[in-house]
């Protein structure tokens, strides 16, 4: 059996070609307010394993329908004939230029596609929609009507109206803002289109939710191996003479960050990469590493955790030891006291809050020498990074991939808010400790760090 | 899974460039490893065999392994041999003090046995200290000292430290063995070429009775099989031994021949304590190191991502073949006036009714003697008819959003053919006050430029 075809035809510019890029999750096709811009029908198949499940086509918009549809009506013929006379047509146009669009978007249609007509609803109505939709008539083929608003203006009720004569099911979509489920319900209607499809596009429907999942585990997968690799990240230098120079000291640090930069983002480009997003522009504040003011107040609320959050979370993981215990006591006993800065910014002192981590000189001995920076020691690093890549993840997963464009990515203090509270603060720090203590971490201990970040982002997206 | 295949792994999981269409492609023609990731990742690293280079790491790797352990395992035996004999100098004035070889062969058997089965609960933990007391660690060391003992790639292997200690605890195995076997050559070939007199004695008071018992439960895996290898009673009081007594006391000198009978229980004590218990202990770090390696691969860096590849279908919806770019011409357009005359000869509406088009005319305080709708409804002739009643100026009001379609400019053409001039005027929706948007209107000017007639206008 063949597999159902779609069709997206409408008048130019109506978004036919946004629709088709969110439904087909396909950022790259080419999109925008010039009229014509889709000038050959395209083909979208859904493909598991390199079988076709169905087949979406964006297409070229009518320009001379009324032209057509007078061909078309100097052929009286009897219904059951009608689509044999628009193959006619055609066959007859294939070669003239003034019908390329038309044959473009007839032809899928003639080859068995369902119709989806895609009307602008932010504007009125007009007399001459018609001559379209009754030839889309003259095809035979199922078809619906789908109103998308360009804009704020609503003229719904009337296009309702007018649809209602010439399709049996219109739906409203906004391509800009797509979520899954709207996306799964556009397929439930697709699959009411003809019979023959209901399996097949029922199907789809399943395999949509499987790549909605199988997105959100290669993304969790990504995450937490860019938070293990980070943190555990060890970076050396051998050097010469003596004792290092302070140069070579900047020199290690500089390389550390850049190490440090270039694993989150290339972990940006798979996170966009796994949501097919490859083509995206997006602007956003660098990593906070330089000055390392982490602890500044803002930065910690933006980005990671609070002093007092750390030293929290620091006493439940049992990270607190010796010092870190007394002063966390004292802390806690004066926490209402003014003494208080002053206990923390002791406390903050015994967790490297403000440093990466510190650099090290080693092989004395042996005669080889080498400076050694990480693991990273800053308690405050891996929520940072964490909440960077998460926010990340879901401004990619929850984009749609009909909005072109530069993307702003600007994380607020209320993000955070959104996905961490002292529990999951509580779980994520006995990996964070592993990750800091420099051993092997089992792959059973990362699929378990896994889960906590893929929860995570199933909330949030 | 061997440290071999663990080893190809982990260097082809360095160097893989493999696209994922083709990971998935070898997880569906392997369907029978599904589910079983260890079977997966070993066909996977049997089908990329050749992709290693030569020599392979696993190959230098092991054969380094291989010969590092066969050395230390002789040294060992050679050892276990010289101590062996060691312990049995008999020099025949002093019988051999068969406690000494009792503490060599089940005691000292019996404590690093313990050490081993913590090392091995702690092997998976971290690096164990226990596992750093071992021989094995450090001969490697010390070896690894040697120039040229250790090829340069091999420092490049990162081995699991996991896998590590596993490594350190089964080769620990082996060279134990190997020193119970020259313990038991150095016993076996002692009793064969000379007459041993043994003796047992103890600066603590125990009773022959006591030691009895004491023999009699450690002898508890071949007593009943072999009554003749656990010292009788009498035996053991013949064989008491004191420095202080007499050089050799009479009742020995008398059962001289019966004190030989010691070697049974000896060789017995040998072969279970030292060689069968530490070839079980052996046989457990085996097992131990299989099931380490095994999850030293799944591990590895990479090994989870191949698997995901292999085994999660690829779905994909985006188009196959690339669009053509899309160019826009950005000709400027300057036939643009900003005002309306007054009156035109005809004022035609593209696609808008009538009456609607006389509403527009009235705000923007235009007259006409003639008004028609273009476009829109009507058929292709009745717009040929009102091109054939036009003459003059002609303004020609479209909907400002809608785009310009060809079927536009083919009423276009027909029209400026017949008349002076056409101002096309572009107009917002009722709700919009007719105001137009400047990008809407940018749309038509473009569409206008590329028309290109000196007898069109654009309102803006
Ligand atoms: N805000 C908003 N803009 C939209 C929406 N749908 C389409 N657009 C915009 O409308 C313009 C036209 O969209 P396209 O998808 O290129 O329209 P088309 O029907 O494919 O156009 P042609 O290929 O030229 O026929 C683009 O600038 C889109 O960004 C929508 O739902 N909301
Ligand atoms: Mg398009």
């Amino acid at each position: 059996m063949m597999h159902p075809k779609f069709a997206v035809v409408g008048h130019p510019n109506k978004g036919k070609s946004s629709i088709v890029s969110a439904l087909a999750m396909d950022d790259s096709v080419q999109i925008s307010d010039t009229p014509g811009t889709t000038t050959k029908k395209r083909s979208f198949p859904l493909k598991v394993d390199g079988e076709i499940l169905y087949e979406l086509f964006d297409t070229p918009g009518f320009q001379r329908a009324r032209r057509v549809l007078a061909w078309l009506e100097q052929h009286d013929v009897s219904a059951d004939k009608k689509h044999e006379v628009v193959q006619l047509f055609i066959n007859e146009h294939k070669d003239d230029p003034k019908f390329n669009d038309e044959v473009e978007l007839l032809e899928p249609i003639m080859n068995g596609a369902g119709i989806i007509y895609v009307v602008d609803g932010s504007k009125p109505y007009g007399e001459e929609y018609e001559a379209e939709m009754e030839i889309l008539r003259w095809t035979g083929q199922p078809s619906m009507a789908l109103i998308n608003h360009i804009d704020e203006s609503d003229y719904s009720e009337e296009w309702k109206r007018a649809l209602g004569h010439y399709f049996k099911m219109v739906r409203t979509f906004d391509p800009m803002n797509t979520s899954l489920e709207q996306h799964l319900s556009i397929l439930e209607s697709v699959a009411q289109l003809k019979e023959e499809w209901t399996a097949s596009v029922k199907a789809s429907i399943r395999l949509f939710e499987k790549y909605h999942e199988q997105m959100l585990d290669r993304s969790a997968a990504v995450i937490s191996k860019v938070i293990y690799k980070s943190v555990s990240l060890v970076e050396k230098l051998t050097f010469y003479g003596e004792d290092a120079t302070k140069d070579e000291k900047n020199r290690i640090e500089e390389k550390y960050k850049e190490r440090l930069r270039a694993l989150e983002r290339s972990t940006q480009k798979s996170i966009e990469s796994i949501w097919n997003h490859d083509h995206l522009q997006k602007e956003q504040q660098s990593f906070p590493l330089e000055g390392m003011d982490l602890f500044s107040e803002e930065t910690a609320s933006v980005f990671g955790l609070t002093r007092k959050e750390l030293l929290v979370t620091a006493a439940a993981s049992g990270a607190a030891t010796g010092a870190g215990v007394d002063l966390l006591f004292g802390g806690a006993t004066l926490l209402l006291g003014t003494g208080l800065g002053a206990v923390i910014g002791g406390v903050g002192a015994f967790f490297a809050f403000n440093e990466l981590s510190e650099v090290k000189v080693l092989g004395q001995t042996l005669g080889k020498r080498y400076l050694e920076m990480g693991p990273m020691e800053n308690r405050n690093f891996p929520y940072i990074l964490l909440g960077r890549t998460v926010y990340h993840t879901t401004q990619v997963a929850k984009r749609s991939h009909a909005v072109r464009g530069v993307a702003e990515f600007h994380m607020d203090s209320i993000f955070k808010e959104k996905w961490l509270n002292d529990d999951l603060r509580k779980s994520l720090e006995k990996y964070h400790k592993k990750f800091r203590s420099g051993k092997e971490i089992e792959a059973e201990e990362l699929a378990e760090y896994e889960v906590l970040i893929r929860d995570v982002l199933k909330y949030l997206i | 899974m061997n440290l071999k295949s663990y080893l190809d792994l982990f260097e082809l999981l360095g160097t893989d460039t493999s696209s994922r269409e083709e990971r998935r492609a070898f997880g569906l023609v392997n369907v029978v490893t599904k589910n079983k990731p260890l079977e997966q990742l070993s066909a996977w690293v049997y089908e990329n065999k050749t992709k290693l280079k030569k020599p392979a790491l696993s190959e230098t790797f092991s054969s380094t392994l291989y010969s590092m352990t066969l050395l230390i395992s002789v040294i060992a035996l050679l050892f276990g041999f010289l101590s062996g004999v060691g312990l049995l100098s008999y020099n025949g004035h002093e019988p051999v003090n068969v406690i000494y070889f009792i503490a060599m062969v089940v005691f000292l058997p019996l404590f690093t046995m313990t050490l081993t089965l913590f090392s091995m609960f702690r092997a998976n933990v971290t690096q164990s200290m226990l596992v750093h007391i071992s021989p094995a660690f450090w001969m490697e060391k010390i070896l690894g000292l040697l120039p040229n003992k250790i090829e340069d790639n091999l420092k490049e292997v990162k081995i699991n430290p996991l896998l590590a200690n596993w490594i350190v605890i089964k080769r620990s195995q082996i060279i134990a063995l190997a020193f119970s076997f020259g313990l038991l050559l150095a016993l076996l070939g002692v009793v064969a070429t000379k007459d041993i007199a043994f003796a047992w004695s103890t600066t603590l008071s125990i009773t022959p009775e006591a030691f009895h018992h004491f023999l009699h439960t450690l002898a508890f895996p071949w007593r009943d099989l072999y009554p003749s290898a656990l010292p009788s009673i009498e035996l053991i009081e013949q064989s008491q031994y004191f420095r202080l007594g007499d050089k050799l006391s009479d009742e020995m000198i008398q059962n001289a021949s019966k004190l030989g009978e010691w070697w049974k229980f000896l060789a017995f004590a040998t072969l279970f304590y030292a060689i069968v218990l530490r070839f079980t202990m052996y046989v457990l770090s085996e097992f131990g190191f299989k099931k380490a390696i095994q999850r030293s691969c799944l591990s590895l860096d990479g090994a989870e991502r191949l698997l995901r590849d292999m085994n999660e279908p690829i779905i994909s919806t985006y188009a196959n073949e690339n669009e053509q770019q899309f160019i826009q011409r950005h000709t400027a357009y300057d036939q643009m006036i900003n005002a309306l005359d007054a009156s035109y000869d005809v004022i035609q509406g593209w696609a808008i009714a009538k009456e609607n088009l006389s509403v527009i005319a009235d705000s923007m305080k235009v007259i006409s003697p003639k008004f028609f709708e273009v476009g829109g409804g009507n058929t292709l002739d009745e717009d040929m008819e009102i091109i054939y009643h036009s003459r003059g100026e002609v303004l020609l009001y479209v909907k400002s959003w809608e785009p310009p379609t060809m079927d536009f400019i083919d009423y276009l053409e027909a029209l400026v053919k017949r008349v002076d001039k056409v101002l096309v005027c572009p107009v917002g929706t009722l709700e919009d006050k007719y105001e137009t948007e400047a990008k809407e209107v940018n749309v038509w000017a473009r569409k206008l430029s590329m028309f290109g007639s000196a007898k069109v206008w654009l309102k803006v």
